[in-house]
């Protein structure tokens, strides 16, 4: 016969790690929002940088910048790797790892030299593992990524650029689609490829409707501001593939957190049920032995 | 763009608004604002043509009736559209807040840094002109 008391001993435990697991959903549904409020902000910059391109387009300004265009030859190519710090939040890191790790695999192939960057934790030890060493490893990107610590390294990509120290930057991380859909991706980041916006303003730019129409000076010259945007643009991408990668942590741990939950209670329901039934055992056998004892006394 | 034109600026007052990547700085009305541009300082008022300018490192002058706002901005674009000025930054940081001690240090080390190369000399002379910038205005606050 199970014993009763182990079996409650075992309830309580699953109840204090459901206590813990539901807390930790809660914090990380109040951290996915300000995460998003974060993301909504940075959309509020982008949007009017992507406005300011399209204005630009429409200027009919030739747009060519060392940023847009792709080197003749990859020499050293780099690759970030955006993960958490904690663990805890189901499949997110893994996801990210075994893309990145797949990507390793071809770059080495590709390119000579390969400098592998990681931020968080887990992407350090997941690729340790896989016996990759990081050139550079960041600790410091928690859940609300600051755009000074990540213009740091936006700046630091670009002066390597410019130097032609660096010729191609990728990044890897948790893309936010929405809140139900984040997807693992590697994106290349330098060179840049195309601006958004530039289609916007180009398709816009023969009809000159409503807006359109709006006769912009540019100050000191339009070419003089594109020298400025595209960096900027660099960065703000950048910036933005943190701030995604932080609500997809928070996403993903909420998720998970919540399953785990689900399944404590699961578990909690089917204990209470063994041991209710073991107590009821128990107190039936023990009727048994008295009843049994006053036969016995009576015979 | 659509939204920012749906924001309309008082009557007979300008509307500042100053973004970064981070957060929304700055939203509110002034009589006149000053814009650090790439090339020198440029004064809107009210009813002033629609621009797009480059942003150079400076102070951002923002005044509504006697009080005076001062900011440094560091790069970034400007534009005005109906009297509306926004800002795009990516930093923003209030006059009174910015460190003479720090950033003169900052200074120093940037000035030593290697510049053997013309796109490193380029990138030492563009970190002296931010420092350089933040502690003119520290020293005016």
């Amino acid at each position: 016969m199970v014993n009763p008391r182990a079996l409650d001993r075992r309830r309580k435990s699953i109840r204090n790690i459901r206590k813990i697991t539901r807390t930790m959903e809660l914090i990380a549904t109040a951290r996915f929002k300000k995460a998003m409020d974060r993301a909504a902000a940075a959309k509020a910059y982008t949007d009017r940088i992507t406005a300011l391109v399209a204005q630009l387009a429409q200027a009919g300004l030739e747009v060519s910048h060392p940023l847009l265009e792709a080197r003749a030859e990859t020499k050293k190519a780099v690759l970030l790797v955006i993960t958490s710090n904690r663990g805890f939040c189901g499949g997110y890191n893994g996801n990210v790892i075994r893309t990145a790790w797949q990507r390793i695999q071809e770059l080495r192939n590709e390119v000579p030299a390969l400098d592998v960057e990681i931020a968080g934790k887990r992407g350090i030890a997941g690729l340790k593992q896989r016996g990759v060493t990081a050139t550079h490893t960041y600790l410091h990107f928690e859940d609300k990524p600051r755009f000074d610590e990540v213009d740091e390294l936006a700046t630091r990509y670009l002066d390597a650029y410019a130097t032609g120290e660096l010729d191609r930057l990728e990044v890897a991380y948790t893309k936010f689609l929405s809140a139900s859909r984040q997807v693992p991706v590697v994106e290349t980041l330098l060179p840049l490829g195309s601006l958004e916006g530039l289609e916007e303003g180009e398709a816009q730019s023969p009809a000159a409707a409503g807006q359109g129409t709006l006769q912009y000076d540019f100050l000191p010259s339009a070419e003089s501001i594109l020298e400025e945007v595209v960096p900027t643009s660099f960065k703000v991408r950048l910036f933005k593939c943190f701030l995604d990668a932080a609500v997809s942590e928070q996403i993903a741990r909420r998720v998970a957190m919540k399953a785990a939950t689900e399944n404590a209670d699961g578990l909690i329901k089917s204990l209470s049920m063994e041991y209710n039934r073991a107590r009821q055992g128990r107190i039936t056998s023990e009727l048994l032995d008295v009843l049994g004892g006053v036969e016995a006394l009576k015979s | 763009m659509a939204e920012q034109q749906s924001h309309s600026a008082p009557a007979g007052a300008l509307r500042c608004v100053v973004v970064t990547p981070e957060t929304t700085v700055l939203d509110e009305s002034a009589d006149f604002v000053a814009l650090p541009l790439f090339d020198g300082e440029l004064g809107v008022a009210y009813n002033h043509s629609p621009l797009v300018g480059r942003l150079g490192y400076g102070e951002l002058r923002i005044r509504q009736g006697s009080q005076i706002r001062r900011y440094y901005v560091d790069g970034g674009f400007a534009e005005v559209v109906g009297n509306v000025v926004s800002v795009l930054t990516e930093r923003a940081i209030p006059a009174e807040s910015l460190d003479v001690q720090a950033i003169s240090s900052q200074l120093e080390a940037n000035r030593q840094r290697p510049a053997n190369t013309p796109e490193l000399m380029e990138i030492r002379d563009r970190l002296v002109a931010q420092n350089r910038a933040q502690l003119r205005l520290a020293r005016k606050a």
